[in-house]
C-alpha cells in the first residue's frame, strides 16, 4: 500500500498528515482526525449524513476517495459553530424542534446550510429540492423545512434574532409547552457520541460472518487459519457461549451465533477481533465454514402446511403463536346483516432504516464485569438475557444505553451485543463492532409482512354487525417480538368499534425469511389497514360519509372492548369531530368524488413537486443564482 | 469496501495513458466516483480489491467544454450539475436542464461526470438518452506508440447493454460531442419510486422545433432509457413526424408507435404503459416551449397527458 | 386531467404501555444544589424527546427550570428500572414515575421550610426557581432552600415506581385487561394522482390524536409528522424484497425511503382526554400516529381514481395497472349496458 501525505485546510486548519489510498474523506476525517460529527450512514451516498464541504461545494464524503481532497479546503460539521455559538441555521434546529434522534442532522444541517447559501431566498419547495439527497427517518421533514425557513427569515432580517430564542415560561408551568428540547445543541453541532463515534485505548474491531444460506445444517466451523492470522486477536463461534445460549423477547430461540444450522441468510455464525477493521474482513474471508443445504420454506401459508421443513424442533407446525379473540357469535351476527363484504389484504416486509446503523462496545471493567454499551431500545432486558448466556451474576453484567440514532422498535434484539460481551471476555480488550448499511438490513428485524382476510357485515343503517378476521404473518427465522405483534395485532384489529360479535384470529409463522420483529405499530398497522379500508368499502355501498360510519360504530364512554374490558372515557367521536373541522371535509359516501370535491388543495396542503419548475419561471431562476 | 494500494491522479492524457499502461490489468478508471464506491459493497460487488486506481478527473482536457451554435464538446469530466449552471450549456442542450434536474440530488450532480454515467452504461442512466438525442458522439483516445490516437463513435452504438460499452482496452472517453439544438424545446419525463435520488423505471428525452408560427414540426429528437438493455433513439417516430403539422391526433398515432420497443426483463406492461403517455406528455410539453401555436394542441389532450 | 386528486380518511386506536402484561418503572429525583435538580432513571432516549420531556415534568413538579434538570440516563448497574423505549409508554409510564419521584423530594424541601417558615406545608408553592409561602413575605430560591434543608440534615430526595392495573389474555377468547389506558384518533389524507405514470404524490395529512395531555407539544407534532411519514413510506414506496431467503434491497438505492420531496404537508391536530389513573393525565403518541395513515392514504386514492389498493405498497405500477384495469371493466361495463 503506497499511503500518500494529504495536504488540506480541514475547518480552517492546515492538516498535512500521511492517509491511505482506500480511505474514502469521510474516514479520514472521522478515524484520522476524529471529527465524528459527520456520521456514516450507508456508505453509498444515498442518505448525506456525511455530507461535507469541499472547496465550498457540499458533497457526500462516503463517495470521496480521500485523496480528491489533495488541496481541498473541507468543512465539517464541527466548522459551524468553531466559535462554540451555535449557526443561525442551528438555533433555529434548535426551536423548530427539527433534531430527533440527530443521527441525520449534521449532514442536514450542513444541507441546510448549503441550501441557503446558494439561494438565501430559496422557498419552502426549493428548500426540499436542495435537501433532497439526505434523509431523515424519524421527524417527516417538516421541522427541518420549517427550520430552515426560519434560519433564512432571520439571516435576512425578515425576523428578528429573538425569534430563534425559547419562548418565556416564568410561570412554572412547564407542561404543555414548548420548551426546546435540551439534547438538541449537541446534536447540531454533531458534538453527541454514538457508539460508533467512540473509540477505546487498545480497541478491537469486530466484524462478524453471516450465513449465506437459508437453511442449513452447519457440518463444521475452521477457524484456525483466521486465528493464525497477523492482527486477529480472537475468533468466536457458538462453542464460545459459556452459559445457557438463546436470546429473544417472548422465546429465547436465537441462539449468538447459528449453532448446529443457520435458519436465515444473513444469520450470525462467527465473529473476529482484530486489531484493525481490514485485517477482520479478510480474517473472516479465512473462516472455513462447510454446510449441508436443508430444505426451506420461504411462505408462511406453506410452512404451516403438513409436512413443510421445520426450523425449531419446539414449534414442528411452525407456528410462533396464535392469538384469538372472540366475543358473541359471528355466525348469526353475519346473518343478521344486510351488506357482508370480504376482501384480502396484504403488506410487505420493510426495513426501519434508522439513520443509525447498529454499533457497539464491550469492555470487561477493573471489577471484571461485562460491559456492554449500545444504542439499544431495551438494556434491562438484555442484561438478563447476557447473564444467562454468559453464565455470570446479574451485577457482572452492565448494560449502558448510548445515544440511539433511531429506533422504531428495530433496536430491542440483542442480535450482536452477545457477540461484543464474548469478544471482550475472549481477548480481555475493548472490542468494537459497527454495522454496515447492508449489514443492518440483511440481518435485522423487519416489520412483519402479513395477509389478512377480513369478514365485515353490517346493516343497512352501517351498524357493524360482525366482523371475521384472519391474519397469518410470516415472522421469519426467529420468534423476537412475534408473540407481542400477533397479541396487539388481534387486540386491536377490530378498530375502536363497538361490535357484538367478533372473531379474530392472528398467527405468526416461522419461515427462512429475515425474522420479522418490533416496528413502531407492532401489528396493529397491518389489522387497522385492513379493517379501515373495509370500512370505506362499506360506507360507499351504504351510501354513508367515512366519518359517519365511523361516529356509528364507534366505541363509547364506558363501552367494552373486544377483550371485555370497560373502557373510561373514548375520545374516538372527540377526534374525528376535530379532524373533519380541521381539515374542511365535504362530507359525502366515499365514492370517488375526487373530481368533483370542492375541499382539494386548501393552503394547509402543499403543491405537487414540479421538479424543474424553475426553468419555466425565469425570474425564480435568477433569484436562484 | 473498495480496497486499493494505489490511488494515481494523472495530471495529463499522456501521464494517464502512461499509467495504464504500467498498471495493466491490475488497475482501474475512475473519474467521479460516484459510483465506484457503492460498487464495491455487500449486494454488488462486493469487497474488491483493485491494486490501482486511476482518477481521470483533473486532467486539464477533459474539464473543458466548448459551445458554438452548431455543435457541443463536453470533456469527460464535465459534471452533471454543469448543465444546470452553464446558460450556454442549458441553450444549446435544452432538454439537458430538465434532465440534470432529476439526476440523483445536488451534492452527486457536482461529482459525478458525464463520461462516467455513460462509461456506466446502466440501462437506467439518465443522461444518455439525452445526448443520444443529440446525435451524441464519443472521443475514444488511446496511446499508440507514443502518439494519442483518436477515434469516434456515435452514443448510441458505444452503448451496448448492462455496462457492456464499445470501450477497447487500453482506451479512454475524453469527450462527448453532440448537436446544439438552441431553439428547440425540450422534455425529460421520467418515473421512479420517489422524487429525489431514484433511478428511472422509464425516462424521456423530447426535442422539437417548430417553424415560426408554431405549426409545422421542423425537427424532434426522441430518445428513451429503462425499456430495454440500453437507451434507443426513437428514429422511426422522429421520422414519422417530422415536416407533419402538430395536431393531436398525430401525437397521439406518434405514442402508440414506442411500445413494441420495450423489453426490459420486469415492468413491460407498465413500461408500455407509460412510454406511451411519456409519449404524449413529452411531446406536449416540448412543442408549447418550441412556441407551439395553443390552437394545434387540443385542450382535452392536454388535460389527459399534460 | 392527467392528474386526479382525492380524499380519504381513517380512524385508529392503541393501547398505551406493555400489552396484556404488568409494566412498570421506576425513577430517582433529587433536588439539588443552586436549585438545580437530578433525575436518575433507565430511560432511553430513542429520538422522540423524552429527556426533554422528563425535564418538563421534573422542572414543573419540583418548581425548578427544565434546562437547570440534569438526567442520568440508562444505565442497568446505575439506575432504576424504567423497562425498554416501546410500546408507546415512556411518557405514560416513565413520565408518571419521575413526577412521583419528584413530588416526593419537592414535599422532603417543602416539610424543611414549612418547618423553618412556620407556616403549614400547603401553603408553601414552588415554581421556576423559587419557593414562597402564600400570604407571607417568605420567598427565596430554590437555591437557597436546599441550602436550608441541607443545613438541617435533610436531602431533599425523591423515589418512586409507577405500575399498571393489566392483565394477561385468556387463551380462549382473549378477554382480558391489556393496558389502562387507551388513546383514540384518525386522519384525513389529500393525493393527487397521476394517471400517466401512476405516481401518488401525498399533499395534505391533518391527523387529530388524543395524546391524554401533551407534555411538549411541539414534540407530539414531531411524532406525528415522523409517523406519518415512515407510514407513508410503507404504503407507497418501501418494499423490503427476498427471492428464496436472499434479499435484493441490500442499501438505501434499491430500498426506497421518503426524501424530503416525498412528503406531504403534514397538520396535527392535538386533542387531549385525559388519562385519570396517572398522576399526570398524560398518554402517548409514538405508535398511534402510523396506524391511520396508510388507510387514509388508500382511500383517497380510490377517492381520486376510483381503484382500491390492497395489498402495499402502492407503487406507480400497482395503482396504474389497476387504473387500466378499472378502464377495461368501466368499458365492458358500459358496452354490456348498451
Amino acid at each position: 500500500m503506497v499511503d500518500f501525505r494529504l495536504d488540506a485546510v480541514i475547518n480552517g486548519r492546515k492538516v498535512s498528515r500521511p492517509a491511505k489510498p482506500s480511505q474514502r474523506l469521510l474516514d479520514f476525517i472521522r478515524d484520522d482526525l476524529n471529527l465524528t460529527g459527520n456520521k456514516e450512514g450507508c456508505g453509498a451516498g444515498e442518505c448525506g449524513t456525511c455530507s461535507v464541504f469541499v472547496d465550498g461545494v457540499l458533497m457526500k464524503s462516503c463517495l470521496l476517495p480521500v485523496a480528491k481532497a489533495q488541496g481541498a479546503r473541507i468543512d465539517t460539521v464541527e466548522s459551524l459553530a468553531k466559535t462554540g455559538e451555535l449557526s443561525v441555521l442551528q438555533k433555529a434546529f434548535h426551536k423548530a424542534g427539527a433534531s430527533q434522534c440527530g443521527y441525520c442532522i449534521p449532514g442536514m444541517v450542513m444541507a441546510a446550510t448549503a441550501a441557503l447559501r446558494i439561494n438565501p431566498f430559496a422557498d419552502r419547495e426549493e428548500i426540499k429540492e436542495r435537501l433532497g439527497g439526505n434523509i431523515c427517518r424519524c421527524t417527516g421533514y417538516q421541522k427541518i423545512f420549517d427550520a430552515v425557513e426560519l434560519a433564512r427569515d432571520v439571516q435576512n432580517g425578515r425576523l428578528p434574532a429573538s425569534a430563534l430564542l425559547e419562548e418565556d415560561y416564568t410561570d412554572g408551568d412547564f407542561i404543555g409547552k414548548n420548551v426546546r428540547r435540551l439534547d438538541a445543541p449537541s446534536k447540531v453541532s454533531g458534538k453527541l457520541k454514538y457508539a460508533g463515534d467512540m473509540t477505546m485505548p487498545g480497541m478491537l474491531h469486530v466484524q462478524v460472518l453471516r450465513s449465506p444460506h437459508a437453511h442449513a445444517r452447519i457440518v463444521s466451523i475452521d477457524t484456525s487459519a483466521a486465528e493464525a492470522m497477523e492482527g486477529v486477536e480472537g475468533v468466536i463461534t457458538c462453542a464460545d457461549v459459556p452459559g445457557e445460549d438463546g436470546f429473544g423477547v417472548f422465546v429465547n430461540d436465537q441462539p449468538i451465533m447459528a449453532r448446529g444450522k443457520v435458519r436465515y441468510v444473513g444469520e450470525a455464525i462467527a465473529a473476529v477481533a482484530a486489531e484493525d477493521l481490514v485485517t477482520a474482513r479478510r480474517a473472516l474471508a479465512a473462516i472455513k465454514v462447510e454446510y449441508e443445504a436443508l430444505p426451506a420454506v420461504f411462505d408462511a401459508f406453506e410452512a404451516m402446511q403438513p409436512g413443510a421443513p421445520v426450523l425449531h424442533d419446539y414449534a414442528p407446525d411452525n407456528l410462533t403463536k396464535h392469538i384469538p379473540i372472540r366475543v358473541g357469535d359471528v355466525e348469526k351476527g353475519f346473518a343478521e346483516s344486510d351488506l357482508v363484504i370480504e376482501e384480502t389484504y396484504s403488506t410487505q416486509a420493510i426495513e426501519h432504516a434508522y439513520l443509525e446503523p447498529e454499533a457497539g462496545l464491550a469492555y470487561v471493567d477493573h471489577d471484571g464485569v461485562v460491559t456492554v454499551l449500545s444504542p439499544s431500545q431495551n438494556i434491562t432486558h438484555h442484561r438478563h438475557m447476557l447473564a444467562r448466556i454468559i453464565a455470570k451474576p446479574i451485577s457482572k453484567v452492565r448494560f449502558i444505553m448510548s445515544p440511539v440514532g433511531g429506533g422504531f422498535g428495530g433496536k430491542e434484539d440483542m442480535i450482536y451485543q452477545g457477540m461484543l460481551a464474548l469478544l471482550a471476555m475472549k481477548t480481555d480488550r475493548p472490542v468494537r463492532l459497527v454495522f454496515t448499511r447492508e449489514e443492518s438490513i440483511v440481518s435485522t428485524a423487519k416489520r412483519h409482512p402479513s395477509r389478512t382476510t377480513l369478514r365485515m357485515g353490517l346493516t343497512r343503517d352501517g351498524r357493524i354487525k360482525a366482523l371475521q378476521m384472519k391474519m397469518v404473518c410470516d415472522g421469519g427465522a426467529y420468534g423476537l417480538s412475534t408473540e407481542g405483534v400477533m397479541r396487539k395485532a388481534a387486540i386491536l384489529g377490530a378498530g375502536p368499534y363497538a361490535i357484538p360479535n367478533v372473531q379474530v384470529d392472528t398467527y405468526g409463522i416461522y419461515t427462512n425469511n429475515t425474522p420479522s420483529g418490533a416496528f413502531r405499530s407492532f401489528g396493529a398497522l397491518q389489522t387497522q389497514f385492513a379493517t379501515e379500508s373495509h370500512l370505506d368499502m362499506a360506507a360507499e355501498r351504504l351510501g354513508l360519509d367515512p366519518f359517519e360510519i365511523r361516529r356509528i360504530n364507534a366505541m363509547q364512554d364506558g363501552g367494552f372492548t373486544h377483550t371485555k374490558q370497560k373502557l373510561g372515557k373514548v375520545s374516538l367521536t372527540k377526534g374525528l369531530d376535530a379532524l373533519e373541522k380541521a381539515c374542511g371535509w365535504e362530507a359525502g359516501p366515499p365514492e370517488q368524488r375526487g373530481a368533483t370535491r370542492k375541499d382539494l388543495g386548501r393552503a394547509d396542503t402543499r403543491p405537487p413537486v414540479a421538479l424543474g419548475a424553475r426553468f419555466e419561471a425565469p425570474g425564480k431562476q435568477e433569484a436562484a443564482e | 469496501m473498495l480496497i486499493c494500494d494505489e490511488y494515481l491522479t494523472p495530471a495529463s492524457l499522456d501521464e494517464a495513458f502512461a499509467a495504464m499502461a504500467q498498471h495493466r490489468g491490475r488497475s482501474r478508471i475512475v473519474a467521479g466516483c460516484t459510483d465506484t464506491l457503492p460498487w464495491a459493497r455487500e449486494g454488488r460487488a462486493g469487497d474488491v480489491n483493485i491494486p490501482v486506481l486511476i482518477d481521470v478527473s483533473r486532467i486539464p482536457e477533459l474539464n473543458e467544454r466548448r459551445v458554438d451554435e452548431r455543435r457541443v464538446r463536453l470533456g469527460a469530466a464535465t459534471s452533471i450539475q454543469s448543465f444546470l449552471d452553464d446558460p450556454a450549456l442549458a441553450r444549446a442542450l435544452p432538454a439537458m436542464p430538465r434532465c440534470a434536474v432529476w439526476f440523483a440530488d445536488d451534492q452527486i450532480r457536482v461529482q459525478a461526470t458525464i463520461g462516467g454515467n455513460i462509461v456506466n452504461a446502466s440501462p437506467a442512466a439518465d443522461a444518455t438518452p439525452c445526448l443520444i438525442a443529440h446525435e451524441a458522439e464519443v472521443e475514444l483516445a488511446k496511446n499508440e506508440g507514443g502518439k494519442i490516437a483518436r477515434r469516434r463513435m456515435k452514443l448510441a452504438d458505444f452503448v451496448q447493454g448492462p455496462s457492456r460499452t464499445g470501450l477497447a482496452d487500453g482506451e479512454l472517453l475524453t469527450a462527448v460531442e453532440c448537436d446544439a439544438l438552441p431553439g428547440y424545446g425540450g422534455s425529460f419525463e421520467k418515473v421512479g419510486h420517489r422524487r429525489s435520488l431514484v433511478i428511472s423505471l422509464v425516462c424521456l428525452a423530447v426535442l422539437v422545433k417548430l417553424d415560426a408560427a408554431g405549426h409545422t414540426i421542423e425537427d424532434l429528437r426522441l430518445s428513451i432509457a429503462g425499456i430495454g438493455p440500453r437507451p434507443l433513439r426513437l428514429a422511426q417516430v422522429e421520422q414519422f413526424l417530422r415536416g407533419q403539422a402538430l395536431s393531436a391526433g398525430l401525437l397521439e398515432q406518434a405514442a402508440d408507435m414506442p411500445a413494441p420497443l420495450v423489453a426490459s426483463r420486469t415492468r413491460q406492461e407498465y413500461r408500455r404503459e407509460v412510454v406511451r403517455g411519456f409519449m404524449l406528455r413529452g411531446l406536449i410539453n416540448a412543442a408549447k416551449r418550441a412556441g407551439a401555436d395553443p390552437a394545434a394542441l387540443t385542450p382535452e389532450l392536454e388535460a389527459a397527458y399534460g | 386531467m392527467a392528474r386526479k386528486r382525492g380524499r380519504g380518511m381513517a380512524a385508529c386506536w392503541y393501547g398505551i404501555a406493555r400489552t396484556a402484561t404488568v409494566d412498570r418503572a421506576a425513577a430517582w429525583a433529587e433536588i439539588d444544589d443552586g436549585g438545580s435538580a437530578k433525575i436518575v432513571t433507565g430511560v432511553t432516549e430513542i429520538g422522540e424527546g423524552i429527556l426533554t420531556v422528563l425535564a418538563q415534568i421534573a422542572a414543573h413538579e419540583m418548581g425548578v427550570k427544565p434546562e437547570h434538570v440534569v438526567i442520568g440516563d440508562n444505565d442497568t448497574a446505575r439506575s432504576p428500572e424504567a423497562a425498554h423505549a416501546g410500546a408507546t409508554r415512556q411518557t405514560y409510564m416513565i413520565g408518571n414515575a419521575v413526577a412521583l419521584a419528584s413530588r416526593e423530594a419537592r414535599k422532603r424541601l417543602v416539610d424543611v421550610m414549612a418547618d423553618v417558615w412556620d407556616v403549614e406545608a400547603d401553603a408553601i408553592r414552588t415554581g421556576n426557581g423559587e419557593i414562597w409561602a402564600e400570604n407571607t413575605n417568605h420567598r427565596i430560591t430554590m437555591g437557597e432552600a436546599v441550602h436550608c434543608a441541607k443545613g438541617k440534615g435533610v436531602v431533599p430526595v425523591g423515589s418512586a415506581s409507577f405500575g399498571t392495573d393489566t392483565t394477561g389474555l385468556a387463551p380462549t377468547d382473549g378477554a382480558g385487561r391489556p393496558w389502562q389506558a387507551y388513546v383514540f384518533g384518525a386522519q384525513v389524507a389529500e393525493v393527487e394522482v397521476d394517471t400517466v405514470t401512476g405516481e401518488v404524490q401525498v399533499l395534505g395529512i391533518w391527523a387529530a390524536h388524543d395524546v391524554g395531555r401533551a407534555v411538549n407539544p411541539q414534540g407530539v407534532e414531531g411524532q406525528i409528522e415522523g409517523g406519518v411519514v415512515q407510514a407513508l413510506g410503507q404504503g407507497l414506496m418501501e418494499d423490503y424484497k427476498l427471492d428464496q431467503g436472499h434479499t435484493s434491497t441490500h442499501g438505501f438505492a434499491k430500498y426506497i425511503l421518503p426524501t424530503s420531496l416525498d412528503v406531504p404537508r403534514v397538520n396535527s391536530i392535538i386533542v387531549e382526554e385525559r388519562d385519570p389513573i396517572g398522576p399526570l393525565g398524560v398518554k402517548g403518541i409514538g405508535e398511534p400516529a402510523m396506524v391511520p395513515t396508510i388507510p387514509a392514504i388508500m382511500n383517497a386514492i380510490y377517492d381520486a381514481v376510483g381503484v382500491r389498493i390492497t395489498a402495499l405498497p402502492a407503487t406507480p405500477e400497482k395503482v396504474l395497472m389497476a387504473i387500466r384495469e378499472k378502464e377495461r371493466r368501466d368499458a365492458a361495463m358500459a358496452q354490456a349496458a348498451e
